[in-house]
């Protein structure tokens, strides 16, 4: 006896100390699990911003911001030829009222192009209080999700008071959450009452040992009678005939129907923001220092603008390394990315205008770990790739160019 | 498998073992209910999925070929065991039945109240119409043959007419974004589904364009066959898994 309380106890007590010990929630959801060389060299988010981090149900927030497409693509990974801008939330929080791209609304998915420069808006209205993490992101068929930058959102007010309806096409307004939902009740319970009596009509009498054993008996005219078999016949004409005539009722009633739509955007890219030909960058070469947690890139910049430029940022994977020696490259985080002033030049003086030079910037943070970036020299694609924003020192203009090396790890 | 009982010496049980086969009877019928409610919810979820899932994924393709061709298979196994050794037509009602009981449960618990979706966006479909002829034709009939080549074309034919005075105003169309949806469109546009992107649905592709545009029947008429034959695999899957071993030491 005693040797079975003895486990019983210490199982009630593991159960016990599941209720009393603090749970911590699990707030990530997965933005890190990509390689890095994906997130590093497919979408290029930047200047992200979201209108507010604070509302209430049925309030309206919108998330806004750029994106370059790198020249650069991995191969391994296809090209965008279908994608989705989604937003990473738990469960429809909040829902999408609108959706921009280079400010065309647009609802289905969109064929991206390789070195082409977007800007996106999102919508979305408050539908469950709480605090939530959301990203902007964008789903890649067959690669995976390339999250932007996210930020904490928390939604007050009340959920019963969250309200969305829809005008559809013949002026009728539908309200989204609730359309219908008694019409689906009725017909499952309709056809739940015929199936339920042709059970009942079986299952009423003996079956399976006494019906086993007439049935080895020979006596199988016993099992099924004259009724069950009238029965059966109404069900095998009377079944199609009820649902030929529902479905006759419900054409009539909604003539106008029409099939899901599946279409692919076509949405052309913005004239050129980024490797716009003003000022060209080109990665000569990249070491990361795994002990110092710090990437090296040798870049050759060929200034063709009429001011002098200086790097002011390098970001990648939504971590952006600033040069805290420029105050033109004053950065306004994009929602909670990781921003730090990590940037060392080693030549400090500005590239002139008609000057090339070589010059090479280090590029050093923990955030190369706590962001799993590091992780690129260990990919079958370890290039890294991200974009590099120049400053000229007159009007504060900036130029930004999409940059990309092969990684050479320095372990000492 | 024992010995075949003479008809002159068979005696249906009275008393006390009447009572204790019919506590027998529902014994096992509560087991195969909840048998049923797990293992064809399950396998309906893995095959079909999202078709179902989804009010947006009900397509006039995709949707009326896949889920009567997978709906067909645990009816057709079950079938081949009530039928064969009992004579009872119900299986594939009874099938249906536990997977709409599962597939409720799960909308309303796992969709609504943990995921937060609107239930009438993920509202299953139903195949109770095409259940109920599979049985009265496999009753009829008593024919393998006969219930695989009417029965299963009937449970897929069945199918999109029976569902449509569920799903119809779904198809409404609306105009949205200076582009026409449908109201199922809409709901798979708005309410965010983080892992579900709308290049993913598997929804008027393919090569039904030269009829028209009566890509629906064709559908059907192309699962019809399928589900024929896939009612033939499945009521031998059945047989295969199925044994009155210990019942026939009773």
């Amino acid at each position: 006896m005693k040797t079975l309380i003895k486990p019983w106890l210490i199982a009630m007590l593991w159960i016990g100390a599941l209720f009393v010990l603090e749970m911590p929630a699990a707030l990530a959801h997965g933005e890190k699990a990509l390689e890095p060389f994906i997130r590093m060299r497919t979408i290029q988010w930047y200047d992200v911003q979201w209108s507010t981090q604070k509302f209430n149900v049925n309030e309206e927030v919108s998330v806004s911001g750029k994106f370059h497409v790198a020249e650069d693509w991995p191969v391994s990974v296809p090209k965008p030829e279908a994608t989705f801008l989604n937003i990473s939330t738990p469960g429809p929080v909040l829902i999408r009222t609108e959706r921009y791209l280079n400010g065309k609304p647009w609802t289905n998915s969109v064929a991206l192009q390789p070195g082409g420069d977007y800007e996106f808006k999102v919508v979305l209205k408050g539908r469950l209080p709480g605090r939530y993490h959301i990203h902007p992101f964008f789903n890649l068929k067959d690669a995976g999700q390339v999250m932007g930058p996210g930020a904490w959102l928390e939604i007050g007010g009340e959920a019963a008071d969250f309200n969305n309806t829809v005008k559809t096409i013949h002026g009728e307004i539908i309200d989204m959450e609730s359309f219908g939902f008694g019409n689906g009740v009725f017909w499952h319970l309709f056809w739940g009452v015929l199936a339920t009596a042709w059970l009942l009509w079986w299952v009423r009498r003996p079956l399976f040992i006494s019906r086993y054993r007439m049935l080895e008996a020979g006596l199988e005219h016993e099992l099924i009678t004259t009724n069950d078999k009238l029965i059966a016949k109404a069900v095998l004409v009377g079944v199609p005939v009820l649902v030929l005539a529902f479905n006759a009722m419900e054409i009539n009633r909604y003539p106008d129907t029409i099939p899901l739509q599946a279409g692919l955007d076509q949405i052309l890219p913005l004239p050129a923001q980024v490797n716009a030909g003003t000022v060209n960058v080109d990665a000569l070469k990249a070491e990361y220092n795994v002990a110092q947690r710090a990437m090296v890139l040798q870049i050759k910049i060929d200034n063709r603008s009429q001011s002098a430029v200086r790097i002011g940022e390098f970001s990648t994977g939504n971590v952006h390394f600033i040069n805290p020696e420029l105050p033109a490259a004053r950065h306004k985080p994009d929602g909670d990315a990781i921003t730090t002033a990590g940037l060392n030049i080693d030549d400090k003086q500005s590239v002139q205008p008609g000057e090339q030079r070589v010059l090479t910037f280090v590029a050093h943070d923990a955030a190369w770990e706590s962001e799993k970036l590091d992780g690129l020299i260990r990919d079958a694609d370890s290039r890294i790739g991200g974009l590099l924003f120049l400053y000229d020192d007159l009007l504060g203009k900036r130029y930004i160019s999409s940059i990309s090396a092969a990684v050479i790890p320095k372990f000492s | 498998m024992s010995a075949q009982i003479p008809i002159a010496s068979f005696k249906p049980y009275r008393g006390e073992k009447a009572r204790l086969a019919r506590a027998y009877d529902y014994l096992i019928l509560v087991l195969a209910l909840f048998l049923f409610i797990g293992s064809f919810h399950l396998h309906f979820a893995l095959t079909v999925g999202d078709w179902d899932f989804w009010v947006d994924w009900k397509d006039r393709q995709w949707w009326p070929l896949v889920t009567p061709l997978m709906g067909i298979t645990f009816p057709a196994a079950v079938q081949a065991v009530l039928w064969d050794e009992f004579r009872l037509p119900l299986g594939a009602t009874l099938c249906v039945a536990a997977l709409l009981i599962g597939t409720w449960i799960a909308r309303i618990f796992a969709y609504h109240y943990w995921n937060f979706f609107p239930i009438n966006m993920v509202l299953p479909a139903t195949m109770l119409p095409g259940a109920m002829v599979l049985d009265a034709m496999l009753m009829l009939s008593n024919s393998l043959t006969i219930t695989a080549i009417f029965g299963g074309a009937a449970f897929a034919l069945l199918f999109y007419p029976s569902n449509w005075p569920i799903f119809a105003m779904f198809h409404q169309p609306v105009e949205y974004a200076n582009s026409q949806l449908t109201v199922a469109d809409l709901f798979g546009f708005q309410y965010i589904r983080t892992g579900m992107p709308e290049y993913l649905r598997i929804i008027e592709r393919g090569t039904l364009r030269t009829y028209g545009q009566y890509a629906a029947p064709l559908a059907a008429f192309c699962s019809a066959l399928l589900c024929s034959l896939m009612y033939v695999l499945w009521w031998y899957i059945g047989k295969w898994f199925a044994t009155v071993r210990y019942l026939a030491k009773i």
